[in-house]
């Protein structure tokens, strides 16, 4: 509940990236004035105006830490993005502990017509590193679509990718049967994202049934184990291709090329999914 | 001509250029709501005045890059995608706001730097601009975050060697 709400679900928008809009147009704004200072030192209160847009971006960057660190969390740990994600979190701390020390360090020199030479160090870093890391946030939406269509799936998404064999396994000499080891934990409407020696794909329950299909989206191959489930229709979170579980076919674009899909079947009681023998390709 | 739209698109970032620059606009605009209010209740007198200002002007000047870079970001959007009707009520939206603004800069020179609180009428126009502004970043915030606009724009071919990688059918290329 209070996860769904930090993820801006009610709004169906993220609300990390609707506020970091303020840290990052006050510390830009707050530099300004400290450089406008150095320029007009006859022109009064630029120290202190820029104090004051340093102070709401403080507070503005606070309340946007927390659902930036829910989102985070969001993030499945073996995703490409985990990497950049970390680096993101990890530079926004420090500009936020960075601002508050400049905070400190100028607070009791406010009527000087100048700003000096400490503070206006500690803004330059400031916006220096803010500035890589803002980058960082929008290539994680621009490039890896974090949080892109989350909005829509109702059920939690998979927080690893579960890497299996298909040697070792029971087979008919042409379909190796990998028992999945996790399913029968599978909620309705749950996936899990599994790599069979290298074959990526999403096992979804529907209707007290499992389908399996390749992970990738056919257009921009966004993760289809995060999709949103209705009916047999599985549709991805980044641009809204359809795609029927029990075929794989395309049911709405803009993807064009049908899914490779997987037979699911029960032997001995586990869940298995089948695969060609050796080579994980489709049945 | 193409390198200047390239420019204005963002692929010499690898990142969508207009989400980038309206950060300025809006985080100043509001921000700019909340001094005239600071100023209103006593708090901060002329230097909030003036820093209202200088939001005002600053959301202003990035106005003029945020805007073009819209504009091109949305002509690329094909015209029967629910996403193009969003991209345009965003920017008429968007265009209104930057009018009063415009408007309400232009009402504060006179005496922005004697005055210790905000005259009625400016305050008014941060009120109604800032209001019309988060609707509208609202609405843009949608075209990325449920229609997908820019998304996986520039990284297909990363993602496409990832999914190659993983087993995938592909379209073709």
């Amino acid at each position: 509940m209070l996860k769904d709400f930090l993820e801006g679900t009610p709004l169906r928008h993220p609300l990390h990236p609707m506020l970091v809009h303020f840290p990052i147009g006050l510390f830009l704004l707050s530099l300004l004035l400290d450089l406008a200072s150095l320029a007009f030192p006859s022109v009064p209160n630029l120290v202190r105006d820029s104090f004051y847009a340093m102070l709401l971006g403080v507070i503005t960057a606070l309340i946007a830490t927390v659902p930036g660190f829910v989102d985070y969390t969001d993030i499945r740990s073996d995703h490409p993005a985990k990497r950049t994600a970390t680096a993101h979190l990890t530079l926004n701390l420090i500009v936020v502990a960075l601002y508050g020390i400049n905070l400190g360090v100028r607070s009791s020199s406010l009527v000087d017509p100048k700003i000096s030479f400490g503070p206006l160090i500690l803004s330059f870093v400031g916006v220096a590193l803010l500035s890589l890391s803002g980058y960082l946030g929008g290539r994680l939406v621009y490039d890896d679509g974090i949080s892109v269509g989350r909005h829509k799936r109702r059920t939690p998404t998979p927080e690893s990718t579960l890497r299996l064999s298909a040697t070792n396994v029971a087979n008919d000499g042409d379909l190796a049967f990998v028992p999945i080891p996790e399913a029968d934990r599978l909620g309705e409407r749950e996936t899990l994202r599994v790599e069979i020696d290298g074959q990526v794909i999403t096992i979804a329950k529907i209707d007290q049934d499992f389908y399996a299909f390749q992970e990738f989206c056919t257009h921009r191959f966004g993760p289809l184990s995060e999709g949103d489930f209705q009916g047999f229709s599985v549709q991805c979170p980044w641009h809204k291709s359809c795609f029927d579980v029990r075929t794989g076919k395309v049911t709405q674009g803009p993807a064009k090329v049908d899914l490779k899909s997987f037979k699911v079947e029960t032997r001995d009681g586990k869940i298995c999914v089948c695969v060609q023998c050796g080579t994980g390709e489709s049945t | 001509m193409k390198w200047s739209l390239d420019l204005l698109k963002g692929k010499w970032l690898k990142h969508p250029l207009h989400p980038i620059v309206v950060h300025v606009p809006v985080a100043m605009w509001p921000s700019a709501l909340i001094f005239d209010l600071l100023s209103q209740w006593q708090i901060g007198g002329n230097a909030m005045v003036r820093l209202s200002f200088y939001a005002i002007i600053f959301g202003l000047v990035a106005s003029l890059l945020a805007v073009p870079t819209g504009v091109l970001d949305w002509s690329g959007i094909k015209k029967e995608k629910p996403a193009w009707k969003i991209g345009l009520y965003h920017m008429m939206l968007n265009l209104i706001a930057v009018l009063l603004f415009a408007i309400n800069f232009g009402l504060r020179m006179q005496d922005f730097r004697d005055a210790t609180t905000v005259a009625r009428i400016p305050l008014g126009l941060s009120f109604i601009g800032t209001a019309l502004l988060i609707g509208s970043a609202y609405l843009g915030g949608r075209m990325t975050y449920t229609y997908g606009i820019s998304v996986a724009r520039m990284s297909k071919a990363k993602w496409r060697k990832i999914a190659e990688a993983g087993g995938a059918n592909l379209p073709p290329e």
